[in-house]
C-alpha cells in the first residue's frame, strides 16, 4: 500500500481498527502503538518537525521515537542526583495514552474537514495547542515525559545530538563517540542540503 | 557462625580502599587483607555502553542496585553503596589542594591545622596521580610547585574551552585545564582510552575516567584481596581487657539473621565521610558507651567539605555547546588570601554550557513553535553569543556541632538507627558569608565584563557541602582529634580510619585526590604495623 493510499485509508477511519504489527510489519515500528496510529503519527511529524532533515528525516525520527518506547521499562531507578539524592523509578509506559492521543488528533483533524497533515497550518497548530494545554505540556520536556505523544516525539528529536548539529549547522556530535582532536577545532559544518 | 581470619580487614569498598589496598599488598606482597562491603559488586563493564544509552535516553540510573534501600542518610549527597562507592560515578577531578589548607590557624588564626607538613602530603599526590593517571598542565602558579609532572598531558582543551580560556583569561585570573583522571588517549591499568561519550558523571563506556571496581576486579583476580561484597559490617567489638578491637561483625543481605565475624590483626574503617563515623557511634557497649574510637567525643563532629557559588554568564563569543561538557578550566588565583586583608579563598571554574540555548515549544508571545519555526527560534538565540557556566568552591570551615549524629526516627532493617549529617559554619565562617559571596560575585561580574558579558541573574550559594569529609578528625592531641595524621585511631592502636572522614577542613576545591593521597601515605603506617 502506497504511503498516499494508506494515508486516504486511515482519514476513512478504519484506521481505528486495532492493526496488529504481523499485519503491516513493514509500516508499523512498534508494538505498543498500532500501524494506525503510527501512520498518524508520521503525518503529525512533517508538521512539527523541521523541513530541513527531510520526508525521510523525518520517518526517521518517528522510527527513533518508535524504538525509544518500544525499550521504554517500567519501574527501573533513575537517577538518584547528586546533593539531595532520591529514588525515583521510571512511570507505566506511555504507549496506551499515546494510542489515545494520536486518535484524539485525527479526530480533531476530521472535525475540521480532514487528515491533519492536509489542514492548513493554522488549524494544525490550533489542535495541537488545545491537545498541549489539555495534557499539561508547558514546554518541550527534557526527554519524553509521557504527557503527550506529540510534545514527546519533538522532544525526542530536538534533545538529539542530531538537532544540536542541526541548530548550529555543525558537527559537534554531543554524546557520541569522537576522537578527542576532533573536539579541539571549531566544528565542521553539516554536510549541504541539512543546513541553515 | 562464619568467622573470616585475615591480617587485614578493611571495611568499606571505595576509591581509597581500593588504593590503599593496592599500595598495601605491593608493600607487603602475601598479606592476607580482606574487604568487607556493604554494596554489591557491579563488575559488568561489557553492558557499559548500553547503560550509557540508557542514561541519556531514559535518565536511568546506569548503576544497577548500587544502593540500599534502608541503609540511607539524611544530608547524604549520593545514595550509592556499592563496591567502588560513589567513584563509580565520579566525574574524575583531580585538584591538590594548597599549603594554606593545611596551615589556616598557622596563617589566618581559623580552623585547624592539619597534623602534616606540606612537602609529605605533597609526595603522596604525585604518588596518587601516578596510580589514577591524571592529566593535568602546571599550574601557572607559580606557587603550585609540584615536585613531578603529571602522568599525562591534561586533557586538550575543546575548542569551546579555548574560547573561554581567552575569554576568562581577560579578567587578570590565570586558567587551567582541570586535572582530571582520565586515559587521554591510550588505554593505562586496564581501563580503556577517552572515547569523549561526555558522560564521565554518570557511566564512563570505556572505562577511561578512573573506576575503583576495576581496580578490585584485578586485586581479587590476582588473589591479593578476598571481597566480600553485600556484607553489612554492624559493629566492632573491642577485646576485653585491652584497647585492640577484635572483631568486626556483619550480616550479609542473604542472611539476615546470621552474624558473620571478621578476626584481624589490623582494621581499616574506609567507609568514608558518613558510613565510618557511624559505624563507630553504632559500635557502643559497657566500656565506650559514646562508641569505638570516640574517648574524645568528636566521632561524628566537625562534618564538612565545602560549599558553592553558582552563575551563569552570557558573552558575545561563538561556541558549540556539547563539544566536552564535563571539561573545565580551573584558576587558582584565590586559593591564596593575604593574610592582613579579609580572609577568602576559593577556585574558580568555567564550564561550557547551553543554558538559555535549549529549544522552547514556545515562543516569546506564547504562541506554540512546530517545526521549522522552533528550529528557527532555537538558532535565533542559540547562534547569538555563548553561555558559561561558572562555579567557586569555597573555603566552609566547620563548627564542632556540624554534626553526624544517630537518628532515632530513620532505622534500617536491623534496627541501627541511620545517620543524619547537618553542617554548619563555625562563627568566623558563618560571619565571612556575606563578603565570600560579594567577593564571588564582584570576581564573576569582571569575568564577564571583560569581555563585554553579564551574568544572567544573582549569583546563588549552594544548599548542601559538595566533596564532603569530616567526622573522624586527625590531629596530635587525643583530646581534639580522632585519629593520628596516618589514620590511626587514638583510642585503638589496631584500627585505623582512611580518606575523607580524617580531614580537618575540606579545602576549596574537589577532594578525592587528596582523599586518596592521605590513604596511600596511611598504606605504609599500616604495613609497618
Amino acid at each position: 500500500m502506497k504511503r498516499r493510499a494508506l494515508l486516504q485509508w486511515l482519514v476513512s477511519g478504519a484506521a481505528m481498527l486495532p492493526l496488529r504489527r504481523a499485519d503491516l510489519s513493514a509500516l508499523s515500528a512498534a508494538d505498543e502503538l498500532s500501524a494506525g496510529h503510527v501512520f498518524l503519527l508520521r503525518d503529525v511529524a512533517s508538521t512539527v518537525l523541521p523541513s530541513a532533515i527531510g520526508p525521510k528525516g523525518q520517518d526517521e525520527a518517528v522510527d527513533n521515537f518508535l524504538r525509544w518506547l518500544r525499550d521504554y521499562k517500567e519501574g527501573v531507578p533513575l537517577s538518584h542526583g547528586y546533593g539531595e539524592p532520591r529514588l525515583v523509578r521510571s512511570g507505566p509506559s506511555p504507549a496506551p495514552g499515546y494510542g489515545a492521543q494520536v486518535t484524539a488528533l485525527q479526530q480533531a483533524a476530521t472535525e475540521r474537514g480532514g487528515r491533519f497533515g492536509a489542514l492548513p497550518l493554522s488549524e494544525r497548530r490550533a489542535i495541537l495547542d488545545a491537545a498541549f494545554k489539555s495534557a499539561g505540556v508547558q514546554n518541550l520536556p527534557g526527554r519524553p515525559d509521557g504527557k503527550h505523544v506529540v510534545a514527546d516525539l519533538m522532544a525526542h528529536y530536538f534533545r538529539s545530538s542530531a538537532a544540536n548539529d542541526l541548530c548550529y549547522h555543525a558537527r559537534i556530535g554531543r554524546h557520541t563517540y569522537r576522537a578527542i582532536r576532533v573536539t579541539t577545532v571549531r566544528p565542521l559544518p553539516l554536510n549541504g542540503g541539512r543546513g541553515l | 557462625m562464619p568467622v573470616h581470619e585475615s591480617d587485614i580487614c578493611v571495611i568499606g569498598g571505595g576509591i581509597t580502599a581500593a588504593m590503599m589496598v593496592e599500595r598495601l599488598s605491593e608493600l607487603k606482597p602475601g598479606l592476607r587483607i580482606t574487604v568487607v562491603e556493604a554494596g554489591r559488586s557491579i563488575f559488568d563493564r561489557e553492558n557499559r555502553g548500553q547503560y550509557h544509552r540508557r542514561a541519556l535516553e531514559y535518565g536511568e540510573h546506569p548503576w544497577h542496585d548500587d544502593f540500599i534501600a534502608d541503609q540511607q542518610a539524611k544530608g547524604m549527597i549520593s545514595m550509592t553503596m556499592a563496591v567502588g562507592g560513589q567513584a563509580l560515578h565520579w566525574g574524575g577531578a583531580c585538584n591538590r589542594f594548597s599549603e594554606e589548607d593545611l596551615r589556616l590557624k598557622s596563617l589566618f588564626g581559623l580552623a585547624d591545622d592539619w597534623p602534616i607538613t606540606w612537602a609529605e602530603l605533597e609526595r603522596y599526590y604525585v604518588e596518587a596521580e601516578r596510580r589514577l593517571n591524571v592529566a593535568g598542565d602546571t599550574s601557572p602558579y607559580p606557587q603550585d610547585r609540584r615536585s613531578a609532572p603529571y602522568p599525562q598531558p591534561a586533557m586538550p582543551l575543546s575548542y569551546n574551552l579555548q574560547t573561554l580560556k581567552r575569554w576568562a583569561e581577560q579578567s587578570g585570573l590565570k586558567f587551567s585545564p582541570l586535572p582530571l583522571s582520565r586515559n587521554v588517549t591510550a588505554p593505562f591499568g586496564g581501563r580503556g582510552a577517552c572515547g569523549l561519550y561526555d558522560t564521565c558523571g554518570d557511566v564512563c563506556p570505556t572505562g577511561a575516567r578512573y573506576s575503583p571496581d576495576y581496580t578490585y576486579q584485578q586485586l581479587v583476580a590476582a588473589n591479593k584481596v578476598t571481597l566480600h561484597d553485600r556484607m553489612l559490617v554492624r559493629r566492632l567489638v573491642v577485646d576485653q581487657g585491652r584497647s585492640t578491637i577484635a572483631v568486626a561483625q556483619g550480616h550479609h543481605q542473604d542472611r539476615p539473621n546470621e552474624v558473620t565475624e571478621y578476626r584481624a590483626k589490623q582494621f581499616v574503617l574506609a567507609s568514608g565521610q558518613c558510613w565510618s563515623p557511624h559505624l563507630l557511634l553504632l559500635s557502643t557497649s559497657a566500656r565506650f558507651p559514646n562508641g569505638v574510637a570516640n574517648r574524645s567525643g568528636l566521632v561524628g563532629r566537625f562534618m564538612n567539605g565545602h560549599k558553592f557559588i553558582s552563575a551563569q554568564a552570557t558573552i558575545d563569543e561563538e561556541t558549540f555547546p556539547g563539544q566536552n561538557m564535563t571539561h573545565s578550566l580551573i584558576s587558582r588565583e584565590y586559593f591564596r588570601c593575604a593574610t592582613d586583608k579579609a580572609f577568602v579563598r576559593h577556585d574558580t571554574r568555567v564550564w561550557e554550557s547551553s543554558a538559555g540555548k535549549e529549544p522552547r515549544l514556545r515562543g516569546g508571545d506564547g504562541g506554540l513553535l512546530l517545526g521549522d519555526e522552533l528550529l528557527k527560534e532555537w538558532r535565533g538565540r542559540a547562534l547569538k553569543g555563548s553561555s558559561v557556566r561558572l562555579r567557586t568552591y569555597y573555603d566552609s570551615h566547620p563548627s564542632l556541632d556540624s554534626r553526624l549524629s544517630l537518628d532515632p526516627t530513620s532505622k534500617n532493617r536491623y534496627g541501627d538507627p541511620m545517620p543524619k549529617i547537618e553542617r554548619r559554619l563555625d562563627l568566623a565562617a558563618e560571619a565571612r558569608e556575606a563578603a565570600t559571596l560579594a567577593h564571588c560575585t564582584e570576581v564573576f561580574e569582571r569575568m564577564a565584563r571583560a569581555s563585554r558579558g553579564r551574568l544572567a541573574g544573582q549569583p546563588s550559594v549552594s544548599d548542601y557541602w559538595d566533596h564532603p569529609a569530616g567526622g573522624c578528625r586527625m590531629g596530635t592531641d587525643p583530646s581534639s582529634s580522632v585519629c593520628d595524621s596516618f589514620g590511626r585511631t587514638h583510642d585503638h592502636e589496631n584500627l585505623f580510619v582512611i580518606g575523607a572522614p580524617t580531614l580537618p577542613t575540606g579545602g576549596c576545591t574537589n577532594g578525592t585526590l587528596t582523599f586518596v593521597a592521605l590513604s596511600l601515605r596511611s598504606a605504609v603506617k599500616i604495613a609497618e604495623s
